[in-house]
């Protein structure tokens, strides 16, 4: 690292829209996951049908699927002669919040699904014993699971924050655009500059950090919120 | 209440009661011993069970006017106190700060509402949930083996608030017991269940001291020490 580090490593790799881009794809992946992986696990836990298994076994496939396929998978799909190519969404973020989302949604939903499985049958019943109406019934059963969702939230998030095949592919590491503090790395890593790379590294872990640090106070204050 | 012809069948399994009645306002206990269907029974009238036929009168209640309370009783994630409001919050009732005080003085609680309510003791929380069960004012109870390991002073507790509330508005009780002593102290009607078939009904004098059906004489034989040696 010469004198000049930080302004030379600022401008050439694109460090501060590489924060503000992966900001944005984690955030908005992580909420369009959440929102959609919630919803189908309480629809897959209140629903029976003749292929239910299946689904769950190619759910549980699809939490471990290589980001890189889902990539390759996203970006035939957004190309220009893609079916979704109408949507211009390759190598922008939009394409990489999709492709985030396909990767991440499976995992929200799969494990919201377990604890569903085992919580929600006993919660049923017990707010059936107080008179409770279905909507309400359904309401405990995502108040008594909440901190179970919001593990799997976690899990999600990190996951989308840490990913690095899916995006290179369908964002394309384009400069000032839609390179990633993953792909940043790596792209510095490819060019020799490893202290770069492990300096952006620890920029990485310390704003999951911060991210973590802000959801777990206001779960804290939530859960004392709702003790009187 | 009455019951016609309700059938259930839950794998070798079947609950079968071609015709029972029980009286509102009145202590129902259910004796028999374990696997006979009590507690099918129980679900099936709270409706957590649906019957495969038959029918059951609840004579004008709704859902809103029954609970249950078992031996397991499930507690929410939160404090005392939200546990024991909970009935009210669904029913959009506010809950006055000298009822809530009153129920939780009569079990014990009163310094123990703002605690986490799983951290407390199992005889704790089944205290918690019986008084949760009664907070709300319903007109039908079922308490299923909720008496079963207390010691002595917390089922007297559990006695004394049931006959309490039956003197002040009467309730019509379901208590499934195996606890003998306290079905023949609490009870107006006692029915004995085997094999998922309710075989005998009478006053605790009839189906305690002077049983006629063969089964119910068997099942109180083996609880004669228990039983007959505490009356």
């Amino acid at each position: 690292m010469n004198n000049g580090f930080f302004s030379e490593f600022f401008g050439t790799i694109g460090m501060l829209d590489s924060i503000r881009v992966t900001l944005i794809m984690s955030f908005f992946s992580t909420l369009i996951a959440s929102i959609l992986g919630v919803s189908l696990a309480i629809l897959l836990e209140r629903s029976q049908f003749p292929l239910k298994k299946l689904v769950i076994r190619i759910n549980r496939t699809l939490m471990g699927a290589p980001p890189v396929v889902i990539g390759l998978l996203s970006y035939m799909l957004l190309r220009k002669r893609g079916p979704l190519g109408f949507l211009g969404w390759v190598f922008t973020i939009q394409g990489m919040v999709f492709a985030q989302v396909l990767i991440i949604t499976p995992i929200i939903c799969g494990m919201v699904y377990t604890y569903l499985v085992r919580q929600a049958p006993k919660i049923r019943a017990f707010a059936h014993t107080m008179g409770a109406n279905p909507w309400q019934t359904n309401l405990l059963i995502l108040q008594e699971i909440k901190n179970e969702i919001y593990f799997s939230i976690v899990s999600g998030y990190g996951r989308s924050i840490s990913e690095v095949g899916a995006v290179f592919l369908v964002g394309g590491n384009i400069k000032n655009s839609t390179r990633t503090m993953t792909t940043a790395i790596s792209t510095l890593k490819g060019a020799g500059d490893y202290y770069e790379g492990v300096f952006l590294g620890i920029i990485l872990m310390l704003m999951a950090f911060v991210v973590q640090t802000v959801a777990d106070t206001l779960r804290k204050e939530v859960t004392e919120d709702e003790n009187y | 209440m009455k019951i016609t012809d309700l059938k259930r069948q839950q794998g070798e399994f079947c609950l079968h009661i071609p015709s029972a009645t029980f009286e509102t306002g009145k202590i129902h206990g259910i004796i028999g011993g374990n696997g006979s269907g009590k507690t099918t029974l129980a679900k099936l009238i709270i409706g957590i069970l649906s019957p495969d036929s038959g029918t059951i009168d609840y004579e004008g209640l709704t859902q809103q006017d029954i609970t249950m309370t078992g031996q397991k009783p499930y507690l929410l994630h939160t404090s005392v106190y939200q546990n024991l409001i909970y009935p009210l919050k669904i029913r959009h009732i506010q809950p006055q700060k000298d009822v809530v005080e009153y129920w939780l003085e009569k079990a014990g609680l009163q310094h123990k509402q703002t605690q986490y309510a799983l951290s407390l003791s199992s005889g704790e929380q089944q205290k918690l949930s019986f008084i949760r069960a009664l907070i709300f004012q319903p007109k039908l109870v079922i308490v299923d083996e909720t008496l079963s390991n207390l010691d002595p002073d917390s089922v007297h507790l559990f006695e004394s608030i049931m006959l309490e509330e039956q003197s002040k508005h009467p309730i019509t009780w379901m208590t499934i017991s195996h606890q003998l002593v306290h079905i023949s102290k609490l009870c107006d009607q006692v029915h004995f269940m085997e094999g998922g078939q309710l075989l005998q009904s009478g006053t605790p004098e009839q189906m305690l001291y002077h049983p006629t059906h063969p089964s119910v004489i068997q099942y109180l034989s083996n609880t004669e020490v228990s039983f007959k040696g505490r009356m």
